[in-house]
């Protein structure tokens, strides 16, 4: 059921943003992510679509990875535009019916609301989690935040952190698979009943798993210390962050895309 | 520079925290003193094999050699260095490596290249020594294609020679393997043998295993048995193996040809020297010329293979296919299989080859995407698969238990977790507490230990609580994948044990595994899976009647029958135009029959 999942996930393609510099990428995505919620063109968001699309190209992303790493929010992104459609009483009524009525600024707002959600998530994937391996995006965090190891803050810890969750996702996603499917053959279900009997039956997948991952953690912990780790001092990276000419150029192409969505979004009306 | 890579000396360890519970590698509790007073000493460059049963402290061991914990008391040192020394802490600790039994928890790096090379960036080498060490490292061990590949994608094997290449970019002098191969299916393990032993000549490394596969022992140059925290025996595989009664004694066995060599020179009252059993060949030459010169007085009995009548079909799958859509690859290639009332079924194969896939389907938590599963009631009713409304009722019929079913355990009691699975069934308390006490019954557990947190159990007790979690449900075919995985000799057959008398009480079991060598021996039946389709199938003695027949299906001959195929070749030779009588299926058996076989010829009279 977990297995549609894309967050945390990799997909090797070796495209020139596989290769770009995380902090760059990072960088980039910010810029993106801003840019997804100022516009509110017609124009702006055609052209935020086809640049997005553009950068799954670059990417070199195959649309079925694309589609199922959008997959999960689809039904988020259908509530968000109900939820606009029918709540916002403001512009001319395209549809009434009782107190249902729906607005051409309803609508409007509706689809940017959701098309803006599936175009952020889609950016992250293609920027981020797809074309980044988890240690690289930990390791431009450590890189971006280490100025403030100077007030003591344990950035590089922080860092080793996340990029070991990131690594146990798709870890316990399998475990889980497994305890559910254990229990499920002692007849566990979680499919039918109402909702308080459902919550209970995930106890029986909660518990087990709590376990394990204590137990992981412990031997994971152990691991490390039998390999030398002692924390980020004197360590030295196999692919330490270097910013190329190649991260300018792929910086300064996003950026005229960043710029022509905005200048589309501003000046076609 | 001394000739001793360890030395230790009367060391004592306990484990502090006794309101938390600390576990070995195999997740056994490990209560009191897990060291005892141990003393032994490791040559330099050797290639030793720590044994002894599960919670004998031999982890503990490795543990402390690595610095990973520190000695209570005693003295221990490693590579020169003394062990409580705080200056030459990192001395030891870069230069041990540590390979852990689980692949899984070792990991660190998400991609293959980042893991190997976390150790050295630990060390701090600088690039491009770092790169080079990575780059070496994976080719060695013969990864370096995968290098961008995402960890989680790898198989067992492969995760397991990506921690050794993890070890070897940290160009150590002394190997740590703890349990290394006990969740790598036999080829994986071959491999990965193979693989220490080239590394340990070219790379002059000492490596310290520790196993509980005997087989695996008897290619090292030392062996160390430790229980109950102390050296119990050292030396030679073949002086400590020579010692039957006595590794015995702590639940340890010997290598199957080992077991067969003794049996049949004690029927012939004749007792190995270490010498004798130092090869294969040199047991085969020793039983030859005893059953040359010196046979026994009494000639056992015909041993009769106990085959039962086959019973009615209880399950039948046809023409099941399986993919999974986001890999692409047939996992089940349009097989066919029956299953009869009463009978082990084994379902043998590699990782990978389709086998938990098959298994799931039979109690309907995977339904087939094609083709169909069903079970035959008593009443002549049937209940398929690929129906919905009719998956409920087969699950009750069949249980399934999956492997390291130990993690699935959840409720405070033994007991109450045992009884989760009824309580969806109408039952009252009395009838509950009847069906607990008889599963709990069935798997071995004694009454004491209802009331207790499953938690608190060894590794091998919370196996059965689980197992009795399914049998509770009083399944007609009860499904197991894998049940004797990370056991130890003991644990391994005593589960067996439990199996055999399920059997006895009418349970149709089907069990899943990759030994086959107690598929040989505990199976009706064994199936053999290879890339989702049924290769072989029969009677073990059938499939395994000779060398040749197994190879012509892809099979690997069972050490057992191995070794007996190449003895009964050697006494053909001097007993010219003996007949055998076909393999059994222990070693006790297989003996008295052969020693049977020599009476019989040289007598010339059937008994």
């Amino acid at each position: 059921m977990f297995k549609n999942v894309s967050l945390g996930r990799y997909y090797d393609t070796g495209s020139v943003l596989h290769n770009t510099d995380p902090r760059v990428k990072i960088v980039l995505y910010l810029i993106y992510l801003i840019i997804t919620f100022m516009i509110n063109t017609w124009a702006g968001l055609l052209s935020l679509a086809l640049i997005t699309v553009l950068q799954g190209v670059a990417a070199k992303m195959p649309p079925k990875i694309m589609i199922s790493s959008v997959r999960p929010v689809i039904l988020l992104a259908l509530f968000i535009f109900a939820l606009n459609a029918f709540t916002q009483r403001q512009g001319t009524p395209v549809f009434q019916k009782g107190i249902i009525m729906v607005t051409d600024e309803g609508l409007k707002t509706a689809f940017f609301m959701s098309l803006r959600l599936i175009f952020l998530i889609m950016s992250t994937s293609i920027l981020l989690t797809l074309t980044t391996t988890p240690l690289k995006i930990s390791d431009a965090l450590e890189k971006m935040f280490s100025p403030l190891s100077v007030i003591k803050f344990p950035v590089h810890e922080m860092a080793m952190m996340m990029s070991i969750a990131l690594r146990f996702i798709p870890t316990l996603i399998d475990e889980t698979d497994k305890i559910m499917k254990a229990q499920a053959s002692r007849g566990a279900d979680y499919d039918t009943g109402n909702i308080i009997s459902r919550v209970k039956g995930y106890i029986t997948v909660l518990i087990p798993l709590f376990i394990s991952s204590f137990k992981r953690a412990e031997e994971l912990a152990t691991a490390m210390d039998a390999r030398c780790y002692r924390g980020g001092e004197g360590r030295t990276k196999l692919n330490p962050l270097k910013l190329t000419g190649r991260d300018a150029f792929v910086a300064l192409i996003m950026l005229i895309g960043a710029g022509l969505i905005l200048a589309a979004d501003f000046l076609v009306k | 520079m001394s000739t001793d890579i360890i030395n230790c000396k009367d060391l004592v360890f306990s484990y502090k925290n006794d309101v938390e519970e600390t576990y070995d590698a195999s997740g056994n509790p490990l209560y009191g003193k897990a060291l005892d007073g141990l003393t032994l000493s490791v040559p330099r460059g050797s290639y030793c094999a720590v044994l002894g049963p599960n919670g004998s402290g031999k982890s503990t061991f490795a543990k402390l050699i690595d610095i990973l914990e520190a000695a209570d008391s005693g003295d221990m040192q490693v590579l020169g260095y003394d062990a409580k020394d705080q200056d030459h802490f990192w001395d030891i600790r870069e230069n041990c490596s540590y390979v852990f039994q689980n692949p899984d928890n070792q990991i660190v790096g998400t991609t293959v290249e980042e893991d190997v090379a976390f150790g050295p960036e630990n060390l701090g080498i600088p690039n491009p020594e770092l790169r080079e060490r990575v780059d070496k490292a994976l080719e060695y061990v013969g990864l370096r294609e995968l290098a961008l590949r995402q960890t989680t994608e790898l198989s067992g094997g492969q995760k397991q020679k990506l921690a050794i290449a993890g070890a070897l970019a940290m160009k150590p002098t002394l190997l740590i393997l703890d349990e290394s191969t006990a969740m790598l299916d036999p080829e994986a393990r071959d491999e990965f043998l193979e693989l220490t032993e080239r590394m340990r000549k070219e790379r002059d490394l000492t490596v310290l295993a520790i196993t509980h596969d005997m087989y695996e022992a008897s290619r090292c140059e030392k062996i160390y048995v430790i229980s109950e925290g102390k050296l119990f025996m050292e030396g030679r595989p073949e002086q400590v193996f020579a010692h039957e009664e006595r590794i015995r004694s702590v639940g340890l066995q010997l290598p199957v040809h080992i077991s067969l060599t003794n049996e049949i020179l004690k029927m012939c009252r004749v007792s190995a020297t270490p010498e004798d059993l130092k090869t294969e060949q040199s047991c085969i030459a020793k039983i030859t010329e005893t059953l040359r010169n010196k046979l026994p007085a009494v000639c056992p009995l015909k041993v009769r293979g106990d085959r039962p009548e086959k019973g009615r079909k209880i399950m039948s799958v046809e023409g099941l296919g399986f993919t999974y859509d986001d890999r692409n690859g047939t996992v089940l290639d349009n097989m066919d299989l029956d299953i009869y009332e009463g009978e082990v079924l084994a379902l043998v194969g590699k990782s990978g080859c389709g086998k938990t896939t098959l298994i799931t389907h039979l109690n309907g938590l995977l339904r087939p995407q094609t083709g169909e599963v069903t079970y035959y009631c008593e009443d002549g009713r049937t209940l398929r698969g690929s129906v919905k409304k009719e998956v409920g009722e087969l699950r009750k019929y069949v249980g399934l238990v999956l492997q390291y079913p130990e993690y699935q355990l959840f409720e405070e009691t033994v007991e109450k977790d045992i009884a989760y699975g009824l309580k969806k069934q109408k039952l009252s308390d009395d009838d509950i507490r009847f069906r607990v006490r008889e599963a709990m019954k069935a798997v071995g557990l004694d009454e004491s230990v209802a009331t207790k947190s499953p938690f608190e159990l060894s590794g091998g007790q919370k196996r059965r609580v689980a197992m009795a979690g399914v049998l509770v449900m009083r399944p007609k075919v009860l499904v197991l994948d894998e049940p004797a995985s990370g056991l130890d000799p003991r644990g391994r057959k005593e589960m067996f044990g439990i199996i055999s008398n399920l059997r006895k009480r009418g349970t149709t079991v089907v069990l899943v595994s990759h030994n086959m060598d107690e598929a040989a021996e505990y199976a009706d039946r064994i199936c053999v899976i290879k890339q989702g389709k049924i290769e072989a199938s029969g009677d073990p003695d059938e499939l395994f009647e000779s060398r040749e027949k197994a190879m012509s299906v892809g099979l690997q001959l069972p050490r057992l029958y191995d070794f007996s195929d190449a003895l009964k070749a050697s006494l053909k030779e001097v007993f010219p135009g003996i007949v055998f009588d076909r393999p059994q299926r222990d070693y006790k058996r297989e003996a008295s029959s052969i020693v049977r076989s020599v009476i019989v010829y040289r007598g010339g009279k059937d008994v």
